[in-house]
């Protein structure tokens, strides 16, 4: 199993490593240059606004570079068995669950570096950087966050991208409903808003999506 | 003698265009079977099936003993596989690609995979997209063979390929299987080639099997006979008319199967006369045998 696993780990490191450096050296940059300027000991509360507001904007690339590991990982992982039509992974012998899991597990394999870099980068810029009294640097929560929004990110693409085009026709089909159902809804006057059923069920609370959303800070109160 | 493969009363649909019925094959542990037909015909659909690609509709696959497709991953382990199309990874190199299969496959042998690398004269740095189509086809095979397998299956692996090639991957095919005694499954519509190595064969048109029978008796039953002074109605012939036609002058050119030549003395009870009996090869055999299956003339061997 684990030879198994060795092979289609270099296969998809071999496809992805670009994707993997890059957003490693991003996951390793933002913390650094969110907390660029902090690192004078004369701040004082006005500054430690300024400072938090700048955190905070620097805090919307992660769940953006969240999404685009997950998205970009997960399409290579599924590209060459795509254009070989899945005839050479459907006569490997083994059973296919365990196929999809070895490729989902090197998937997230590759995706450890670019965790790693935000815990190291996240570490080093609060190590560097001089926080105002009354202000706390998070790395390692930030890092856990991350690495859930990679993983939700990851899973979810990994899944439409094993599909197959009937498979994606389908999930649109299932979105052009929701949205003509929305439509329909509004010119009856019916008071029905299905887009924010959606996110309360997504984006909020337990939600898949909740991960992504709400304020990414290295550094807080 | 057991069987390598049985398909039993198999039935499978592809939405209303095309669909294979009431498939019967037996392929015998050991021999090197070929399965013919023309583009189109169900070849590939039929090995599809076999390899667990597709879930029969109704039917039996057995496969090395194990019914198929519930026991796939355990019969693929014992079978090499080589696809009409080449479907590898494109960017892998050829040692990247020998590598990435040897992961998967418990009896493995690296030697013959080293051994052929040689003998192909393939460059193990080479990215796949890069060799040309018989390299691209000798890599085929050679990761099959590796691999070691009871049974090959191989969907036209020589088509489009030039006679060297050819030769090359047949000889080496031949090689493994004197060496394992393994069983051959190969589709492939060129027939000359198949007539060569074979020693049985199938013949499939539009989803169903027209004949499967021993290449020496597909090759030595189909006759063409020259006769003369036949009634137009012919019945309880020992024999199969495949085609019945108009000669130059007088008499008929008839194509028979399953002919022996102690059959000659039918001719004297219908009051006709056998003027002559000529070999076919299997190309005009098959030839023959799509024209009246396609008539609906013919039958079952």
């Amino acid at each position: 199993m684990s030879a198994m696993l060795r092979a289609i780990l270099y296969t998809q490191w071999k496809w992805s490593r670009l994707i993997v450096v890059l957003g490693s050296v991003a996951g390793f940059a933002i913390p650094l240059l969110s907390l660029q300027g902090a690192a004078r000991a004369d701040r004082g509360a006005l500054q430690a606004q300024e400072l938090l507001r700048s955190v905070q904007s620097w805090g919307t690339l992660y769940p953006l570079l969240a999404t685009a590991l997950g998205l970009l990982i997960a399409i290579a992982a599924w590209a060459a068995d795509h254009r070989g039509r899945h005839i050479h992974a459907l006569t490997l012998p083994l059973p296919r669950w365990r196929y999809v899991l070895l490729r989902f597990a090197a998937g997230l394999a590759l995706l450890v570096a670019p965790i790693a870099a935000v815990l190291i980068g996240a570490s080093l810029a609060v190590l560097f950087a001089t926080v105002p009294p009354g202000l706390q640097g998070y790395p390692f929560a930030l890092a856990v966050r991350f690495a859930l929004a990679v993983l939700v990110a990851f899973a979810i693409f990994f899944a439409i991208s094993a599909g197959t085009t009937r498979t994606a026709g389908i999930v649109l089909g299932a979105i052009g409903a929701v949205v003509l159902v929305q439509v329909i809804a509004s010119m009856a006057n019916i008071g029905l808003d299905l887009f924010a059923i959606a996110q309360v069920l997504l984006a909020q609370g337990i939600g898949p999506l909740a991960v992504f959303t709400g304020r990414w800070m290295l550094v807080d109160v | 003698m057991s069987n390598a493969i049985e398909i039993e009363r198999l039935h499978y649909r592809v939405g209303n265009a095309f669909e294979i019925k009431d498939l019967n094959l037996h392929v015998p542990t050991g021999s090197i079977y070929g399965f013919l037909g023309p583009n189109g015909s169900g070849k590939t659909t039929t090995i599809r099936l076999i390899l667990g690609l597709l879930r029969p509709l109704t039917g039996r696959i057995t496969v090395l003993g194990d019914p198929m497709p519930e026991q796939h991953a355990r019969i693929l382990g014992r079978v090499g596989f080589v696809p009409e199309q080449p479907h590898l990874d494109a960017t892998l190199t050829v040692s990247e690609l020998i590598d990435f299969q040897a992961a998967f496959y418990a009896r493995w042998d690296e030697g013959r995979a080293q051994e052929l690398v040689k003998s192909f004269e393939l460059d193990e740095k080479r990215v796949f997209a890069r060799l040309s189509k018989g390299q691209k086809a000798k890599l085929m095979i050679l990761l099959a063979l590796a691999q070691c397998g009871e049974l090959l299956v191989l969907d036209e692996p020589t088509d489009g390929l030039d006679p060297v090639v050819r030769r090359d991957i047949l000889s080496a095919l031949l090689t493994y299987v004197s060496e394992r005694s393994a069983t051959i499954f190969i589709s492939s519509h060129l027939v000359h080639e198949l007539e060569r190595v074979c020693d049985w064969v199938a013949v499939m048109d539009n989803g169903r099997l027209i004949t499967e029978a021993p290449m020496e008796k597909m090759k030595h039953g189909t006759k063409r006979l020259i006769v003369s002074g036949a009634p137009d109605e012919i019945t309880n012939a020992p024999f199969r008319i495949l085609s019945r036609e108009a000669a130059n002058g007088a008499g008929e050119n008839w194509v028979v199967g399953d002919w022996e030549p102690s059959m000659t003395s039918f001719f004297d009870g219908l009051g006709a006369t056998l003027r002559d009996v000529i070999d076919l090869d299997l190309e005009d055999g098959f030839v023959e045998l799509l024209r009246s299956f396609r008539t609906g003339a013919g039958g079952r061997a």
